[in-house]
This record gives structure tokens, C-alpha cells and sequence, in this order.
């Protein structure tokens, strides 16, 4: 710092002044703030806990979210920890967390990382879990946790407000619809009960076109084929993996199913499968634009 | 005599041919019946011309039947190339997999989708192509110096294997989601969209077999030494490259096409001859259909129980898991032993005058790395060369402890190994014991989500025991022959394999944990563990170096031990029993990977510490070491993020291997 270069000195005082005000406003916040500094490994939590404006420090996989969670987006100061089920410790003891917030997915390490500072471990999906009342409980929870209670109220209701809002502005009679992501030219995730996308469609009025059997994330891992004979627009989840897309232009199968009045399948832009309250409501969003654009 | 042994070999395949053909076409009418409600043609060939197509007429049409052609077209091609590989290496356990081909076609997959995507939409099959051709000319060279005896080869083809599939872990613990496509097709899915696909294998596979028909007659004379073939005219050197070409040709489009099958090129050419095809023409006909056949109704069964499942089961796992089996059954109706002559482990190895010093002077460099290991590395605030605070050290010097505990173990179970086989390419891997714990964990890690540590580490003890007894069980009879012993290790390492790719397809988020395992990690160590596995180490070096005239005698084979008055087969066993329990320790700590344990031992005697004591001390020291050093290289060079130690060791493990190719 010391040895910066001339030119960038003359901008020195300018941005200070421009700054300053910014600054203290920042520093008179962050002084009065004693909710907990938070750790996590996993993108749910971290998208619910930016969203109710928690003191997140540490994320695992700081590019894997930006481009499979997106938004809301990281603030800057949160520091990568690494691999998510390797976070890395010297880092993370470094960054020194008050709490340190898990999924049952890397429950595994908590032995590990109580050495470092209290691990909870927030559990969303499950089977036989009733997702939307989960989804209010840990976005509650996270909020008590964090000590951002209003916020999280305030997430709830709005995210919940806006589903309504949604839900009045479809078209009268929505069909049923099959949330697919595609993993290669022949095989989908097709999304069902117990996962993310089928409570937000339960709440919106629509039926869910896909009735079989998921795993405890919602999802069923399935060949193309499995998807003719049921009764739903297609809603494809993006991103297409690399060259899905060309070759869904040549198959003869995929051009059948979607072909025809109101068949050709509706896109959406990435979100994430797992995700909370933050993703669900990005999902409703992006359905409605879907339809309306239709 | 003459007019019986025609005789019952067309008698035999074509019974076992019609009997599959069989279940194939009342599977096939089952599932025909059970979707269109009837028992028409009509409904069961739907037109798609007409107007309104039903959605199971579509399933059907586009989906259905093309799966079943494919399917048996597939097999009928990885057969043809299994009777290939097989006649011209003169090794019945020489196919696609086990020569390294599929495993190579995985990788050059997986790094054209990550570093150039244009390359998969211009020619996936050519991609495939490529990485599998490479792979097998790796598999040649590691093997060519002992004359590509059968043993070598697979053993080699392992190996090859094993690092191809590090690199595969590597890629895929940084890329999970993008990759999950592939992790889907390296499972073998045969599920269709169109007929493109058979459309796209027919052309090709009539072509190879063709090419074929044409090699036949020279193929034949394969089965002559060398010196007759010559002497008959014929170019061995062009026919085999001309065979193999075609062989990789069949299996790189297949593959490409309906994801990597295991075993079926391995299983129909064996069944075929066993069953009593002996003429090389004849085994190319019963191989292929019974290739054909036996793919055709594994997918039947698979599409039957899919129904049930919300996830799915891809077919070429399932082959794979089924070959696993077959291949134990196969490994004691084989002659092997007689063609590998252990002359590698007697001669052509360097000799210190003073063996004794060299193992001070590697003693005396371990406090350096230890250092190194300890007091540099990445702060979260920058680079630091010496941070003496407990709070850095706390969370090095379990994973360092345990680095160094788990390098000592797999050297000197590598060791053992070696010197009980007399095969430098034996190693812990090779023995199956680490297969065991990571199929044994990987259903764990699957079937109880929130399993602990402690919980997981009691499941892989489990699947050590389970290979061990399997081990010993199946090699009672041959008074544990080393060839065996390592060829069921084989057999056990492709079920592990088939588990991985079966969990790995089914798109479960929590893959990442599970390939952060599999790629060996000394992450999970607390200091307790790290302690107990030191000490755990220091035991079995001495109970090692105890057993150490044991182990200068047994190289010179069974007649030479029994001479000099050593009990062959139970010092056989005492041995296997404590490689097998350090192998179990390590591969606790550190996973199922890494190539410590042919490295450290093979390093050992290039610097000519050839006695028995002294080998081992020796690898010891550099299992060590290295496995210290892999483990803070992989903290550093991405950091934060790790990179498993097992998976550096692999990198460099591999990268040494290609290095010291002339020894072998």
C-alpha cells in the first residue's frame, strides 16, 4: 500500500470524501451489531441467511454458488472456505465464526468443526417432510439463530405475499406442469413431491404433472421416456449441460413429446433445486414470466 | 474323438444361446403386453404416421424397441472386441475394461466437456477414441518389457485404471455439477430418444466385422508362438496393431454412444469358449450373440424393477456388478502362472554397496519435510514460511501424523506384497482389501444419510474383514498362489468400481462428499486418530521387519522356500492376514486411492536397497515422506480449497510410474 502508485494518489481524496459518509453509516451499523457471526457450508442456508441480511463470514464454494445459487448474491466481504465437504479449517479458524451453520448433508464433519466454534445443523429436506412448513420453520429458525427474527418474518411474509400475488395474476386455469432439469440428452431430474419446486406449485394452484416416486431431495433421476404418457407442460430448468441443447434438436423422441398446440416446453432460468424460501420465490417469478411470455 | 469335440461345441453355446433368447423374448413380451394392454403387433409396432399418436405409442416407438436394438447391438460389439483383444494378446481376461479403454474414454469425456465443449458437439465418439486408444498404448508399455503376459497386462490395465480414474476424481471434486451428465453416461444407461443411435452403431459395427472376417485367417495363426507365425509370412506386428485398432475402434464407438459397459467384453467371449467354442471363428459367433443376448436381458430386467425405484440403475453398472462374480469364478479355471516368469524381482535391479548409509541419509531428510509440512503454508491472510502458533499447528499436525502413519502402512503392505508375489506391480489396491471398505462405505454413506465418522470407520473395517475372508476363502485351495490372489484383488476392485458408478449416476447431492472421500483425504483426522494410527504403524513395521527372512526367501518362488525349510503356505497367509489389516488401517484414513504402496517399494529398490530389511525400511521412509508432502501440496496450491492427499500421491504416484516405464 505504501509504495501506490502517483495516479492513484490523486483519486485518494475525492473517493475518501465520497466514502466517508458511506462509511460511518456502515461503521455505526456494524458497531451496534451483535448478532452472531455465521459460518456455512451449504448454499440453502447461506441464500436464507443473506436474504434476512445475517452477519454471514464464511461460504463454502464461493464460485459453485454464484453460478448454481446465483442470487441473492454474496456479499463481498464473506470469505471462501473451500470444498464444501472439505471446508477448509485453517481458514475457517482463522476467520474465527460465533456459529457455525450445517445441513444434514455434511453432518458428518460437525465433530469437526465444533473445534473451531458451535455447529447447528438445520434440516429442510426429508422424507415425508411437509416442505412449505419446513421452509417457514428454517427460515424462522435461521432468523432466531442469526438474530434476525423480523427479518426473517419479514422474508416469510413477503415471499409468501407474493406467491398470492402470483397465484391471481396466472392464467385462470393453469395446466399441469413437469419441472425437468436436464443432466444429459436422455436423462432428467424430474421434480416431485418433497422437494422445493412442487411447494411452490402446490401454493400457486398448479398441479404437479409428475406423481411417481422421489428421493428425500424431491427428485427423480429419469430417462426421457418416462415423461410421455403424463399430462403437463414441460418446464425446463436451466442451464442445458454442453451440448443437450443441439442434441434435443435432433431427437426424434423429444421433438414428439414437445410438439403440438401449447407443448413446446416452457424455460426458466437457473435456480436453485434445493434452495429456501429466496429460491422458491425466484422460481414463482419465473414461472409467472414463463407463462406470461407464452 | 474327432467327430465328438465339433460336436459338442455347437451343441453347448447354442443351448445356453436359445435358452437366453428365450427369457429375452418372454421379457420382451411381458413388458409389450403389460404397456399397450394386449397382445396385437399392430399396437406393438405403432405406426407414427398417422395422426394422433398416444404417448405410449411414442414410449414405445422412440424409446422402447430402439433400447432393445441398441442394446443388442452394443453387446454384440463389445463382444467382437473382447474376442479380439483376447486372441491377439493371448489373454482370456483381456477385454475393454480390464485393458484400460473405458476408463480412458471416462476422462478424455470428461476434460473435452470442461476444457473444450466444441470438441464434444463436433465428435464425441472420436474424444472417446482417443482417451481409450491412449490409455491401452499406456497399458502396453507399462507391460511390454515382460512379453504382455496375461497377468501383467491386467495388472497393468489396473493401474492404468486406478490413475485414470484419480484424474476422474480430481475433475469431477471440482466440477460435480457440470459433470453430473457424465457420471450418468459412465454408468451405462442405455435409454433411447429416437433411433439415431442404433442407426449410428449398425453401419459401424458391420463394418468392424467385416475388418474382421478378413483378420480372421491371420488371427488364427496368433495362437503359434511367434517364431512359426513369421515363419508362415505373416506381419504379427501389423496384424495385431490392425486388430487392436479395430477392437478400440468398436469399443470407442459403442461406448460413446450408450455410456461405458463393463464386463460384457470380458464375460461372452469366456462363456462362449468354456462352453466349448474353441475355433476362433466360432467363438466370434457365439461371443456376439451371446454378448448381444446377455445385455439385452440385463436392460430388460433393469427397465422391469425401474418402475419401482425413484431412482434409476443404469445397465452397464449392473453388467459390471454382475461380471465381478463371473470373473472369481473364472480367475481358478484359467492357467496363468505358468506364462509369468518372476525373473523382475530377482535381476535388473541396481544393488548399494552400502544399503545402511542410504537409509541414514533418507532418515536424516524426514525432520525437513516434517518442517515444511508443519510451519509453512497458507494463512488465511497469505503465504507464511514459519508460523509457530499452536493455532496453525492444531490443525496440522493430526494430518500430518496421520499422512505419515497411512504413507508407512500402504509402503509397507506394498512391500509385503511385492516380495510375496515377485510382482513389482502388486500393491495394496491390487489386493481388493481398500475395494472392500469403499463399497462397504459408499452403501453406508448411501443408505444412512447422517451416519458419524466413528460409524463409517466401523463400516470399513467391516468391508476390509469381507475381502480379507473373501480373499482367503477363494485362494485356500491354491495355497494362496500370488497370480490368484492379485486377480481376485481385480475382481474385487471392478465391484468397487460398479458401486461407485451406481451411486455416482444416481445424482445424489451428496456425491461430493462421497468423491471427496474416495479421493483420500487425511481431512477427517482428529489428533486421537491420527495418534492411534502412528502407533498402529510402528507395530506392523516391526512385526514387518520379523517377518523379513520370510520375505527374502519367498521371491524365489515356492520349490527354493520349501528347500530351505520355510511352510509356504501358511507364511503365505501370515502375510497377506498383516498386509491386509495395515492396508485396511491406511485406507481408512487416507481412502481407497493412492499409489503409495507400488510407488514407495518400487523407489526402494531403485536406490538398491534390495534386502529384505532394508526394502522395507527404506519404503517406509519414502511412503513417509511422500505421502507428507502430497498431503500439504494439497492444502496449498488451490487453497482454500483441498485437494485430497490420496489424489496428489495418485498424480504423482502415476507420473513417477511413466517415468520408471523402462523397469518393468
Amino acid at each position: 500500500m505504501r509504495s501506490s502508485p502517483t495516479g492513484r494518489r490523486r483519486w485518494r481524496w475525492p473517493l475518501a470524501v465520497w466514502l466517508l459518509p458511506l462509511l460511518m453509516a456502515a461503521l455505526s451499523v456494524r458497531a451496534a451489531d451483535t448478532a452472531p457471526r455465521i459460518a456455512t457450508l451449504d448454499w440453502t442456508v447461506a441464500e436464507t441467511l443473506i436474504a434476512i441480511d445475517a452477519r454471514l463470514v464464511g461460504l463454502a464454494q464461493l464460485d459453485g454458488y454464484a453460478s448454481w445459487v446465483a442470487r441473492p448474491a454474496v456479499p463481498g466481504a464473506v470469505r471462501d472456505l473451500g470444498l464444501r465437504a472439505q471446508p477448509n479449517l485453517e481458514q475457517l479458524a482463522a476467520i474465527a465464526p460465533d456459529r457455525i451453520a450445517l445441513s444434514p448433508l455434511f453432518a458428518n464433519l460437525e465433530g469437526r468443526l465444533s473445534t473451531v466454534a458451535p455447529v447447528e445443523v438445520f434440516e429442510l429436506y426429508g422424507p415425508g417432510v411437509d416442505t412449505w412448513p419446513a421452509l417457514r420453520r428454517v427460515t424462522r429458525e435461521l432468523g432466531e439463530y442469526a438474530h434476525r427474527q423480523g427479518q426473517a418474518e419479514a422474508l416469510i411474509r413477503r415471499t409468501e405475499d407474493r406467491l398470492e400475488e402470483i397465484a391471481d395474476r396466472l392464467p385462470d386455469k393453469p395446466p399441469a406442469v413437469i419441472v425437468v432439469q436436464f443432466m444429459d440428452e436422455r436423462h432428467v431430474r424430474v421434480f416431485g413431491k418433497n422437494g422445493l419446486y412442487h411447494a411452490v406449485l402446490e401454493r400457486l394452484g398448479i398441479d404437479n404433472g409428475w406423481t411417481g416416486a422421489t428421493n428425500r431431495w424431491g427428485f427423480a433421476l429419469v430417462g426421457l421416456e418416462a415423461l410421455a404418457g403424463l399430462d403437463g407442460r414441460i418446464v425446463v430448468v436451466k442451464p442445458y449441460p454442453v451440448g443437450v441443447e443441439r442434441a434435443l434438436s435432433k431427437s426424434a423422441f423429444w421433438q414428439r413429446l414437445t410438439h403440438g398446440a401449447n407443448r413446446d416446453p416452457l424455460e426458466l432460468e437457473p435456480v436453485w433445486s434445493f434452495g429456501g424460501l429466496p429460491s422458491a420465490g425466484r422460481f414463482a417469478e419465473q414461472l409467472l414470466g414463463a407463462f406470461n411470455a407464452d | 474323438m474327432r467327430t465328438e469335440v465339433p460336436a459338442r461345441s455347437v451343441a453347448a453355446p447354442l443351448g445356453v444361446t436359445a435358452g437366453l433368447f428365450a427369457v429375452l423374448v418372454g421379457l420382451a413380451v411381458w413388458q409389450l403386453q403389460q404397456q399397450t394392454g394386449g397382445f396385437a403387433w399392430s399396437s406393438w409396432w405403432p405406426d407414427l404416421g398417422g395422426a394422433s399418436v398416444s404417448a405410449a405409442d411414442l414410449a414405445l416407438a422412440l424409446g422402447w424397441w430402439p433400447r432393445l436394438i441398441t442394446a443388442l447391438i452394443a453387446g454384440a460389439g463389445l463382444a467382437l472386441a473382447g474376442v479380439l483383444m483376447q486372441q491377439v494378446l493371448r489373454n482370456p481376461l483381456a477385454s475393454p475394461t480390464t485393458l484400460g479403454v473405458a476408463g480412458g474414454a471416462n476422462l478424455a469425456l470428461m476434460a473435452a466437456t470442461l476444457f473444450a465443449p466444441a470438441l464434444m458437439g463436433w465428435g464425441a465418439e472420436w474424444v472417446a477414441l482417443a482417451g481409450g486408444g491412449l490409455a491401452m498404448g499406456l497399458v502396453f508399455l507399462l507391460s511390454w518389457r515382460r512379453g504382455l503376459a496375461p497377468l501383467v497386462v491386467v495388472l497393468a490395465g489396473l493401474v492404468v485404471n486406478l490413475y485414470l480414474g484419480a484424474l476422474a476424481m480430481a475433475l469431477l471434486l471440482f466440477n460435480q455439477e457440470t459433470l453430473q451428465g457424465l457420471l450418468i453416461w459412465g454408468a451405462g444407461s442405455l435409454a433411447q430418444d429416437g433411433w439415431h443411435d442404433a442407426a449410428f452403431l449398425l453401419p459401424r459395427l458391420a463394418i468392424a466385422l467385416v475388418i474382421a472376417w478378413l483378420l480372421l485367417r491371420p488371427l488364427r495363426l496368433l495362437e503359434l508362438d511367434d517364431a512359426s507365425g513369421r515363419a508362415l509370412g505373416v506381419n504379427l506386428a501389423f496384424l495385431r496393431l490392425a486388430a487392436l485398432g479395430l477392437a478400440v475402434f468398436l469399443t470407442a464407438v459403442t461406448v460413446s454412444v450408450v455410456g461405458l459397459i463393463g464386463f460384457i467384453g470380458l464375460a461372452a467371449p469366456n462363456i462362449a469358449r468354456l462352453l466349448g467354442a474353441h475355433r476362433l471363428a466360432s467363438r466370434v459367433v457365439w461371443s456376439m450373440l451371446i454378448g448381444a443376448l446377455l445385455l439385452a436381458v440385463t436392460d430388460l430386467s433393469l427397465q422391469h424393477l425401474a418402475a419401482w425405484l425413484p431412482t434409476m440403475i443404469p445397465t452397464g453398472a449392473m453388467t459390471a456388478a454382475l461380471g465381478a462374480p463371473l470373473l472369481l469364478w473364472l480367475i481358478p479355471r484359467l492357467r496363468l502362472s505358468s506364462r509369468t516368469p518372476p525373473e523382475t524381482m530377482t535381476s535388473g535391479w541396481p544393488r548399494a554397496e552400502r544399503p545402511a548409509r542410504r537409509l541414514l541419509v533418507m532418515a536424516l531428510l524426514m525432520p525437513l519435510v516434517v518442517a515444511v509440512s508443519l510451519l509453512s503454508g497458507h494463512l488465511a491472510d497469505g503465504w507464511s514460511w514459519v508460523s509457530g502458533a499452536w493455532t496453525v499447528w492444531e490443525w496440522r499436525l493430526p494430518r500430518l501424523l496421520a499422512a505419515a502413519g497411512a504413507g508407512l502402512l500402504l509402503a509397507v503392505a506394498g512391500t509385503l506384497l511385492q516380495r510375496l508375489s515377485g510382482n513389482p506391480m502388486a500393491s495394496p489396491e491390487v489386493l481388493g482389501i481398500s475395494g472392500g471398505v469403499s463399497i462397504f462405505l459408499l452403501l453406508g454413506i448411501v443408505w444412512m444419510p447422517a451416519a458419524s465418522t466413528s460409524m463409517l470407520a466401523a463400516l470399513g473395517v467391516g468391508g476390509a474383514l469381507a475381502a480379507l475372508a473373501l480373499l482367503i476363502v477363494l485362494n485356500r485351495r491354491s495355497g494362496f498362489l500370488p497370480e490368484r490372489l492379485l486377480l481376485t484383488g481385480v475382481a474385487i476392485m471392478a465391484l468397487a468400481e460398479a458401486v461407485r458408478a451406481l451411486v455416482l449416476a444416481g445424482s445424489d447431492p451428496r456425491g461430493q462428499q462421497i468423491v471427496a472421500w474416495l479421493s483420500g483425504s487425511t481431512y477427517y483426522v482428529g489428533l486421537e486418530q491420527a495418534l492411534l494410527i502412528v502407533a498402529l504403524a510402528g507395530v506392523a513395521l516391526v512385526v514387518a521387519l520379523l517377518l523379513s527372512r520370510w520375505l527374502e526367501i519367498f521371491p524365489l518362488g515356492a520349490a527354493v522356500s520349501r528347500a530351505v525349510g520355510v511352510r509356504v503356505t501358511g507364511g503365505r497367509l501370515a502375510v497377506l492376514v498383516l498386509a491386509a489389516v495395515m492396508t485396511a488401517a491406511a485406507t481408512l484414513v487416507i481412502g481407497p486411492l493412492s499409489f503409495i504402496g507400488l510407488l514407495a517399494p518400487h523407489m526402494a529398490r531403485l536406490l538398491g536397497l534390495s534386502r529384505a530389511r532394508d526394502h522395507l525400511l527404506g519404503a517406509a521412509l519414502i511412503g513417509m515422506g511422500l505421502m507428507v508432502l502430497a498431503d500439504w501440496i494439497g492444502r496449498q496450491i488451490l487453497f482454500p480449497h483441498e485437494i485430497p492427499a490420496g489424489l496428489v500421491a495418485s498424480l504423482i504416484g502415476g507420473t513417477y510410474f511413466l517415468w520408471a516405464l523402462r523397469r518393468f
